[in-house]
C-alpha cells in the first residue's frame, strides 16, 4: 500500500504516554501511531516497554499522562472491552483459547450482543465465513482441545475479527511456530492488511520485522525513539537505537584470575526446548546468559538444576561426567538454583525467614534424635540476615512479610547456605528496587571472589554486560555467541540475541 | 531505643496466633451466655461430658491437620473409625484377654494401613485427595457392612477394661472428672504439636502445602511427605476408633457416621488454612472443643430444635472459613503495614545514629 492510498487519519494514536510502577519507568512519553491496511513492527530491547504500550492500547494498564486518540476523538479506554468495543484487540504468544468448547464456540465467546439463546446454526455459518476470509480450512466443530499453537491463533485471529477489530496486536506470535506456520500466519496478516486492519506486530525477530513490516517504530527505556518505513532504516541502525539503555551508577566488578573449571557441559539439549549449548564455568568466574525474553535461558538453568532434565548432551563436574535427573542430584553435585519465580518456585510465604532459609538443607539441622536444631537454625538466620543486609524486624517474621528486594536475599541465602559450588542465578534482581539491586551485584561480586562459579542468567542486558567474565547469548533455544568481558558489547550481544548475520562465537 | 506498644505486639504475635486466642475469647463468650440461659451449666458435669465426645474429634483433627496442611483432605475417616470399632470390636468378643496395648496397637496399625491406602492413591496415583477419600469412605463402610453382615458388637461382649475406661476418673476437681480418653486426646495433640515444630517432616508439610512447586525444587519427597500424612491420619483415626468403642461399647455398621464432616470442620474452625500451608495442631484441638461445645450445649437448650443446632453449625464452619480468608487478609495487612512503618522508623533513627 503506498502513501496515495492510505486513509490520512489514523485509526489510533498513541500520543506521549508514561507509565509508572513503583521504581520503574515503565512508558516515558511513548507515541505510536495506526493507520488502516498497515503492518506496524514494534522492536526494543527486554524492558523497553513494548508490553506495557500494548497493556495501556488494550485497556489493562491506565497511562499516567498522555492520551489515546481514536478516529481522531481522544478515548479513555478503562478496560479490555472497551478496546474491544473501539476496535482493538490483542493476541498473544500463548493463546487462550477454552479447550474443551469447539472451535466455533472459542470464536463467538465474547459475542454478549446475540440474546440469550445461542443460535447455533449462525453461529456455524458465521464463523466458517470468518476462516474463509483467513484462507484457513479448520473443522469448527472439533473442540479446540487438539489443536495446534498455530491454529489456536488463527481462532483467536478469527475471534478479534469476529468483533469487528480494525486494530490487531500481535505479541511475538511467532515465537512457538514452525518456519511453515509462520509463513501461514504471514498469509493471513496480509490478508487482514488488505482488508484494512491495522496489525501491530511485535518480534523479537530482524527478519520477520524487515520482511513483513511497512513502518517500524523502536522503544527504549519507555521512550520512542524511531519510526521509519522500512526500506529507509538499515538493520545495524536499528540494533543501535535499541541498545545504548541509560544504566546509571553500576556496580564495578573486581576483576581476577579465575580458577579450574567446575562445571562443563557439551550439547546439551532437550527435544523440542534447547539444543547444542557448550560451556565450561570455572571457579570464581560469573558467566552471564543473555538474550531475549523466550530465548530459552531458563530452561537451561531448570536442566542443569535437574528440574526438567537434559536429554542429550553431557555434564561434568570436576572432570568427572555427572548424571542430573533432579533437584537432589544437583544438590549432591554442589549446584542451587535460586529460581526467577519467587513465590511460585521460591519461597514459602508463610513460614518463617529463618524457616525459609534453612528448607533445603534440613537434613544439617536435624539433631541426634530426629529433631530440628531450631537454635542453629536461627543462628544461621542471623547470619545471613546480616551478611546479606536483609531488612527485617524479626528473623522469626514471615517470608511473605518481607519486600520482593529482602525476598530475593532470603531466597539467595536459602541457596548459599547449601554450600553450592555452582550457582545459577535466574533473573535475581528483577522486579527488585535500585537498592536491593545493589546488594544482589555486591554479592555476585563476593561469592565470585571467594571462588563460587556463578551462572547469570538476566534479561537486564546492561546487567549481563556488567556483571559478567564472560557471555553466552542464546537464540530461541540455541547458542548464538559467547564473548570476553571485552569483547560483549551491547551492540554484539544483542545482535547474537536477534540472530543477525555477523554475530558469530568467538 | 524504645520500641512503641505497636512494635512490641508486631514482633511478638503473629496475624495466625490472633486466630487462635479469637477461638479462646469466641468459646470464653459462648460459656458465658450460655450459662445464663442453662441452669447448672456452669458445673463440671458439663465439661466432663463435652470432653468425652470432643475427645474422638479431637483426635481426628489432629490426623486431619495434618493432611489439609498438605493442601489435601481426608473424608474417610469416620468410615476408618466405624472400621478399626467394628473389627476390633469383634476381634475383642473373641480373645477377651488380648493386652491392651496391642490392643491400641492394633487399631493405630490397622487404621494406618487403611490411610496409606489413600495415600497411596493420591500420591502416586494422582488422585485429587477429595475423590480419592470420597471413594474410600463409601468402600470402608461398605466393608463394614459386608464384615458385620449387619450384626453389632455389643457393651456385654467386651473386656470389661474397654467398657470402663471412659468412665474412670483419673482426677477429680470439684465436679470436674480427668477422663483417659480425654488425656490421649491430648496426649495425642502435645505430641502432634512438638512434632510440627520440630521434625524435619513437620517442616515439610507446611512448606508442601504452601508450595507445592517450591517444595520440590528444594528437593523434598513431597510424594512419600503427603503418604505419610494420610497414613499418620489413618492411624489416628483408628485410634478414635478404638476410643468410639471404649466409649459406646455398641457398634453398628453406622459407627461413625458422619464423623469425617465434624474433623473437617473443626480444622477449618480451628483456622488451619483449607488451602494448606497455614494451622497448628492447637487450633484444630480448639476448633474441635468448640464445635463440641455448641452441640452438646445446644442439645441442652429446649428451644433450639436438633435441625437448627445443625443449621447453627454450618453456620459457624461458613463464618470460619469467610473469616479466614477476609479476617486474616486484613490482620495480616494491617500487620505488614505496622511492621513496615516500624521498620522506616528504626532505619531512620539508625541512619541518625550512625
Amino acid at each position: 500500500m503506498t502513501d496515495e492510498q492510505r486513509d490520512p487519519e489514523p485509526i489510533i494514536e498513541v500520543r506521549g504516554v508514561s507509565r509508572r510502577f513503583g521504581s520503574t519507568q515503565a512508558l516515558d512519553g511513548a507515541s505510536l501511531s495506526l493507520y488502516p491496511g498497515e503492518v506496524h513492527a514494534l522492536i526494543g530491547e527486554n524492558g523497553a516497554g513494548k508490553s506495557t504500550l500494548i497493556k495501556v492500547m488494550t485497556g489493562v494498564e491506565q497511562p499516567d499522562t498522555g492520551e489515546l486518540v481514536v478516529d481522531g476523538q481522544p478515548r479513555s479506554i478503562a478496560s479490555a472491552l472497551d478496546a474491544q468495543a473501539l476496535g482493538i484487540v490483542a493476541i498473544y504468544q500463548e493463546p487462550m483459547v477454552f479447550p474443551d468448547l469447539s472451535v466455533a464456540e472459542n470464536v463467538f465467546i465474547s459475542h454478549r450482543d446475540r440474546g440469550r439463546i445461542v443460535n447455533r446454526g449462525q453461529m456455524q455459518r458465521d464463523s466458517k465465513a470468518v476462516f474463509q476470509r483467513l484462507g484457513v480450512e479448520l473443522d469448527i466443530e472439533q473442540p479446540a482441545r487438539g489443536l495446534t499453537v498455530a491454529e489456536q491463533q488463527t481462532v483467536e485471529i478469527a475471534k478479534a475479527l469476529s468483533l469487528n477489530a480494525r486494530v490487531l496486536i500481535m505479541d511475538e506470535p511467532t515465537s512457538s511456530l514452525s518456519a511453515n506456520e509462520t509463513r501461514r500466519l504471514f498469509r493471513i496478516v496480509e490478508s487482514l492488511r488488505q482488508s484494512g486492519v491495522a496489525v501491530l506486530f511485535i518480534s523479537h525477530r530482524m527478519d520477520e520485522v524487515f520482511e513483513i513490516a511497512d513502518r517500524i517504530t523502536i522503544l527504549r527505556d519507555g521512550r520512542w525513539i524511531r519510526t521509519a518505513r522500512r526500506g529507509e532504516l538499515a538493520r545495524d541502525v536499528a540494533i543501535r537505537d535499541m541498545v545504548g539503555r541509560d544504566v546509571g551508577d553500576f556496580f564495578k566488578r573486581s576483576r581476577h584470575e579465575p580458577g579450574p573449571v567446575v562445571l562443563e557441559v557439551r550439547d546439551l539439549g532437550l527435544s523440542g526446548v534447547f539444543d547444542g549449548i557448550s560451556f565450561a564455568v570455572r571457579a570464581g568466574e560469573v558467566l552471564g546468559f543473555a538474550g531475549l525474553v523466550g530465548a530459552r535461558r531458563t530452561d537451561v538453568g531448570l536442566a542443569l538444576f535437574g528440574v526438567a532434565p537434559a536429554n542429550s548432551g553431557t555434564i561434568e563436574i570436576d572432570g568427572k561426567p555427572v548424571r542430573i535427573a533432579s533437584p537432589n542430584h544437583a544438590m549432591r553435585h554442589g549446584i542451587a538454583y535460586a529460581t526467577e519465580d519467587r513465590h511460585g518456585f521460591g519461597l514459602v510465604l508463610p513460614l518463617s525467614i529463618a524457616a525459609n532459609l534453612s528448607l533445603p538443607s534440613l537434613s544439617r539441622y536435624t539433631g541426634p534424635a530426629g529433631l530440628l536444631k531450631r537454635a542453629d537454625e536461627a543462628a544461621t538466620a542471623r547470619e545471613y540476615r546480616d551478611r546479606l543486609s536483609i531488612r527485617t524486624a524479626s528473623i522469626e517474621s514471615p517470608a511473605g512479610s518481607l519486600s520482593g528486594g529482602n525476598q530475593q536475599k532470603v531466597m539467595l541465602g536459602k541457596w548459599l547456605n547449601t554450600n553450592p559450588r555452582v550457582l545459577i542465578l535466574d533473573e535475581p534482581t528483577r522486579g527488585i528496587d535500585v537498592g536491593a539491586k545493589a546488594d544482589v551485584h555486591r554479592i555476585i561480586d563476593d561469592l565470585a571472589k571467594a571462588g563460587m562459579a556463578v551462572i547469570l542468567i538476566s534479561s537486564d542486558l546492561p546487567e549481563v554486560l556488567n556483571m559478567s567474565d564472560r557471555v553466552l547469548v542464546m537464540r530461541e533455544g540455541r547458542q548464538t555467541a559467547v564473548f570476553g568481558h571485552e569483547a560483549a558489547t551491547a551492540e554484539a550481544v544483542l545482535a547474537a540475541a536477534m540472530g543477525e548475520a555477523g554475530a558469530t562465537a568467538a | 531505643m524504645t520500641a512503641g506498644p505497636v512494635s512490641i505486639v508486631t514482633s511478638r504475635v503473629r496475624p495466625e496466633q490472633v486466630r487462635e486466642a479469637s477461638l479462646v475469647v469466641i468459646i470464653a463468650l459462648l460459656i458465658v451466655f450460655f450459662a445464663t440461659q442453662i441452669d447448672g451449666y456452669l458445673s463440671g458435669t458439663t465439661f466432663t461430658r463435652i470432653s468425652a465426645s470432643f475427645a474422638i474429634v479431637a483426635v481426628l483433627a489432629v490426623g486431619q491437620t495434618l493432611v489439609v496442611l498438605t493442601r489435601n483432605v481426608d473424608l474417610s475417616v469416620g468410615s476408618i473409625v466405624g472400621l478399626i470399632a467394628y473389627g476390633v470390636g469383634t476381634l475383642l468378643g473373641s480373645f477377651q484377654d488380648l493386652p491392651p496395648v496391642l490392643v491400641i496397637g492394633l487399631c493405630l496399625v490397622l487404621g494406618g494401613v487403611l490411610g496409606a491406602i489413600n495415600g497411596v492413591i493420591v500420591s502416586w496415583g494422582r488422585v485429587p485427595a477429595i475423590v480419592t477419600t470420597l471413594g474410600t469412605l463409601a468402600i470402608f463402610r461398605v466393608l463394614l457392612v459386608e464384615l458385620s453382615g449387619s450384626k453389632t458388637v455389643t457393651t456385654e461382649s467386651l473386656p470389661t477394661w474397654v467398657v470402663d475406661l471412659p468412665r474412670v476418673d483419673l482426677l477429680t476437681i470439684g465436679t470436674l472428672d480427668i477422663r483417659p480418653l480425654v488425656v490421649i486426646a491430648l496426649a495425642v495433640a502435645v505430641v502432634f504439636q512438638l512434632g510440627l515444630r520440630y521434625l524435619p517432616f513437620g517442616r515439610r508439610l507446611f512448606a508442601i502445602g504452601s508450595n507445592p512447586d517450591g517444595a520440590q525444587l528444594v528437593g523434598m519427597p513431597v510424594k512419600r511427605d503427603v503418604f505419610l500424612a494420610f497414613t499418620l491420619s489413618g492411624a489416628l483415626a483408628g485410634l478414635a476408633g478404638f476410643m468410639f468403642l471404649s466409649r459406646f461399647g455398641n457398634i453398628t455398621v453406622a459407627a461413625g457416621l458422619g464423623l469425617e464432616l465434624q474433623a473437617v470442620a473443626a480444622v477449618v474452625v480451628g483456622g488451619v488454612n483449607i488451602f494448606g500451608g497455614i494451622g497448628s495442631i492447637g487450633g484444630a484441638v480448639l476448633g474441635a472443643f468448640l464445635i463440641d461445645l455448641l452441640s452438646q450445649s445446644l442439645t441442652r437448650m429446649e428451644a433450639v430444635s436438633e435441625f437448627t443446632r445443625d443449621a447453627l453449625l454450618g453456620l459457624l464452619i461458613l463464618l470460619a472459613v469467610a473469616s479466614d480468608s477476609v479476617i486474616l487478609a486484613r490482620l495480616r495487612a494491617g500487620w505488614q503495614s505496622a511492621r513496615a512503618r516500624e521498620m522506616a522508623r528504626r532505619e531512620t533513627e539508625g541512619a541518625v545514629v550512625g
